[in-house]
């Protein structure tokens, strides 16, 4: 096989790769509607209308000390 | 995943790069062996002739003038041969352009000459009526930087083995050998002997005084470049 | 700290807007300057015949690009970053000492590299290559920049209280990835210094000159790849980051739809990046990568459209604020323009229009509704929403910028409908053949029938320049206006007469 065959081969695989993890992702969202924290997306538009420095977090960083590596996967 | 990534700066941005990287990968990288490829006829740059590209660079012809002739017959009418991707083997930069306010140059040596050049540089508008170019009067006045150009043929010669000092084969089955001085000093005497030969083609007084002393104004490197587009 | 209570801290926002200001008045009358040299060929010549050589029009091209893009778009996006990352992330820049520091020297150098540039350019030094003209000293110090923007970013980001990223933010995150990839593959080259001749000599000719890593085709394919997503992550992506934030803030309406905006956010960065070589249709890059930058440049419609109808949605049942404020009118044409072009946009990547389009005027227009109508329109409204908030006053003047709305919008109207026709005109005109085969129309006489265009054009822009003028002195006068209470300021912009 030469190499343009192979590359052919690898963006066949690469793009079909790429639409599923888009559909999932499409999936995902309109499916679970909510974050691993249970909070729905919709919300996070609060990020931008109630964002003085005292207002309510959508969700805060639960504590300063531990690591961002440390929070858990979903 | 996905939740776990939008709340993980590092990795999200990790993920962004290698989404945007993807199309740069896939779309320039296999295109690098081939096209870089001279085809026959086409010769590096006279030390003369890439100061004179230096020049062009310099006063950006390349925002107003194009070096690309497209597949067209209306193009080819007017240009000539379409462009071929072996063309451009030794042009670093590329200089396409990308806008036509005045004419396609990639092979205007065709069709111009060195007194034509001469008098439009001076007044644009009296060699074509009504052209909207500006004159370029100081290009008779300020002097080549041959220094650069000869450090720059050093330079590709070294790292892109770009054939200087040997011989490149010329449609016609004859051979052409491009010089490249060894020391500053030559490079200066090559690029003068070049410059004589535009210089006897050229009207004005004071740059034949300039070249018989030695000394070469810009607009006679940019017309040694503008005469070897062909 | 402990006496007051925390604020967000903008003292680096405020200098950031300054140079937008500045640079976008520098590089508008710039392109004026261009426009009517282009109409009127004298204009070359407006300081004299002895400094024609920095008044010609080839000379100031760049500087015109180069102003309005790394001057007037990135202070802006530097500007609103240093703004709204702080509010979005809820943590203020006055927590740490250190991110202070990065950003006033984010600031500092990047005035001294725009110095450098504005010498170097005017100069002649440039490396021709479109929005990539300076040469290796000049880029080392784009590079430092950069890095100092990242910094800044991640480290506001590190020491952040709300745990999820804005939409804001990821695109400005985006915005620093993007450019950082592009700007350093592009710009590979070999400084001509250092070769040695074999007489032995070093350190030949001027030591700012470099040669670039790629020759001909492979060059241009390298160039257009960054030219193309320049535009993408200077003018699109980071602009998009801005109406996210201030449209909503401003509106005091939810975005209609946050997974939309989540969505078109992968959509745009997946597709943006292989439609660059839409720039090189017909020429000698390989026919395969042309076809699919053209397929590409129309699936960017979508991600596109997705973000802008987004944005148009979340005025939904809130219209009467765009007849009652001035400032939501910027934003809602603004996102209109943005529609406008990324439609415009695939239509010209499209073979056989480009075959018309490419190297005309029409090129140009797309440029210029993009850039006058949605970047140009969209940093202003940011800055007039910030100014308020970040000199606790009120907007001067409500009616100037009212006038102002209305004259830079004609100024665009003006600008894109004469390139259209003129770029359509070239374009067919260069075509023509009689019925002998022959070509109808010697070059010159497609640049003469031109003429009335380039008039219109250069009025359009001068309305536009006169727009910004207008915005300047708005801003500089709000600095005095009558100061504000804190809660005045939650949604709606306060202004004054």
């Amino acid at each position: 096989m030469d190499i343009a065959q192979l590359q052919a081969y690898g963006y066949f695989v690469l793009i079909t790769l790429l639409v599923l993890v888009l559909y999932g992702y499409i999936y995902h969202l309109y499916s679970k509607r909510k974050d691993a924290d249970g909070v729905d997306y919709e919300s996070y538009s609060n990020m931008a209308l109630k964002d003085d420095i005292e207002d309510a977090l959508v969700s805060a960083i639960p504590d300063e000390n531990v690591p961002l590596e440390g929070t858990k996967k979903k | 995943m996905f939740h776990w990534l939008e709340k993980h700066p590092f990795f999200f941005a990790v993920g962004v790069f290698l989404v945007i990287a993807f199309a740069g990968l896939i779309e320039i990288l296999p295109n690098f062996a081939q096209a870089s490829r001279p085809v026959i006829g086409t010769a590096p740059y006279s030390t003369l002739e890439l100061t004179g590209r230096h020049i062009y660079i310099k006063n950006s012809c390349n925002a107003c003038h194009s070096q690309l002739v497209r597949p067209f017959k209306s193009e080819t009418d007017r240009y000539g041969h379409y462009s071929l991707s072996g063309e451009y083997a030794y042009d670093r930069p590329f200089l396409w352009g990308s806008k036509r306010t005045g004419p396609d140059l990639m092979r205007v040596g065709n069709y111009r000459t060195t007194d034509w050049h001469e008098n439009h540089m001076k007044e644009p508008s009296a060699v074509v009526p009504s052209s909207i170019m500006p004159a370029y009067r100081w290009l008779f006045t300020n002097k080549s930087d041959i220094e650069t150009a000869y450090a720059e043929q050093l330079t590709v010669a070294k790292n892109f083995g770009v054939p200087y000092n040997k011989p490149v084969s010329m449609k016609d089955g004859s051979s052409k050998t491009v010089k490249m001085g060894a020391s500053v000093a030559e490079a200066k005497s090559i690029a003068l002997e070049e410059a004589k030969v535009i210089a006897a083609d050229m009207r004005d007084q004071d740059v034949k005084d300039a070249v018989a002393n030695g000394q070469i104004p810009e607009i006679v490197a940019l017309i040694a470049y503008l005469n070897s587009l062909k | 700290m402990v006496n007051r209570p925390l604020e967000y801290d903008y003292t680096v926002a405020k200098m950031f807007m300054l140079t937008t200001v500045v640079l976008g008045i520098v590089g508008m009358l710039i392109g004026v300057i261009l426009a009517f040299e282009l109409a009127f060929p004298g204009i070359n010549l407006i300081l004299g015949d002895k400094l024609a050589e920095y008044t010609n029009f080839s000379r100031l091209r760049p500087l015109h690009t180069d102003a309005v893009i790394f001057g007037f778009t990135l202070s802006g996006v530097f500007a609103t970053w240093y703004y709204v990352g702080q509010r979005v992330l809820k943590v203020s820049m006055a927590e740490s000492k250190l991110l202070m520091s990065v950003g006033k020297l984010h600031f500092w150098l990047y005035i001294v590299v725009v110095a450098a540039a504005v010498f170097s350019l005017f100069a002649g030094v440039t490396t021709s290559k479109e929005y990539a003209e300076f040469e290796w000293p000049i880029d080392i110090g784009v590079v430092v920049v950069w890095v100092l923007f990242g910094v800044s970013m991640f480290g506001l980001i590190g020491i952040r209280r709300e745990k999820s990223l804005y939409i804001s933010v990821w695109y400005y995150i985006a915005t620093f990835l993007g450019i950082a990839m592009l700007y350093l593959f592009n710009n590979m080259e070999i400084p001509t210094m250092l070769a040695t001749s074999p007489a032995g000599e070093t350190g030949i000719g001027s030591w700012y000159h470099s040669v670039s890593m790629y020759s001909g085709t492979n060059d241009a394919l390298v160039q257009w790849w960054y030219g193309h997503n320049a535009v993408a992550f200077g003018f699109t992506v980071p602009i998009v980051a801005m109406i996210y934030y201030f449209l909503p803030k401003e509106s005091g309406q939810a975005i209609y739809s946050y997974k939309l905006s989540l969505l078109s956010f992968w959509g745009l960065m997946f597709v943006y990046l292989w439609a660059g070589g839409h720039h090189l249709l017909y020429s000698t890059v390989p026919d395969w990568m042309q076809t699919m930058a053209s397929v590409f440049s129309v699936i960017l419609i979508l991600p596109s459209w997705g973000s802008a109808i987004n944005m148009l949605l979340t005025m939904k049942g809130q219209w009467q604020q765009v007849a009652a404020s001035p400032l939501i009118k910027f934003m809602v044409l603004a996102s209109t323009f943005y529609m406008f072009s990324t439609l415009e946009g695939p239509i010209q990547a499209i073979k056989s229009v480009n075959a018309i389009a490419h190297f005309t005027d029409w090129i140009v227009g797309h440029v210029h509704d993009g850039v006058l109508g949605w970047v140009g329109f969209m940093i202003m409204s940011a800055l007039f929403h910030m100014a308020p908030r970040v000199f606790k006053r009120e907007l001067y003047s409500k009616s100037l910028m009212a006038t102002q709305f209305w004259i830079q919008t004609l100024g665009v109207i003006l600008y894109f409908t004469s390139m259209w026709i003129s770029g359509i005109t070239q374009g067919m005109m260069w075509r023509a053949h009689d019925e002998f085969g022959n070509l109808a129309y010697s070059f010159i006489d497609t640049v003469t029938v031109l003429h009335p265009y380039y008039v219109i054009r250069g009025v359009g822009g001068l309305l536009y320049l006169i727009g910004f003028l207008m915005f300047a002195y708005n801003i500089y006068k709000t600095m005095s206006s009558r100061p504000v209470e804190e809660r005045e300021l939650q949604n709606a912009t306060p202004m004054g007469a």
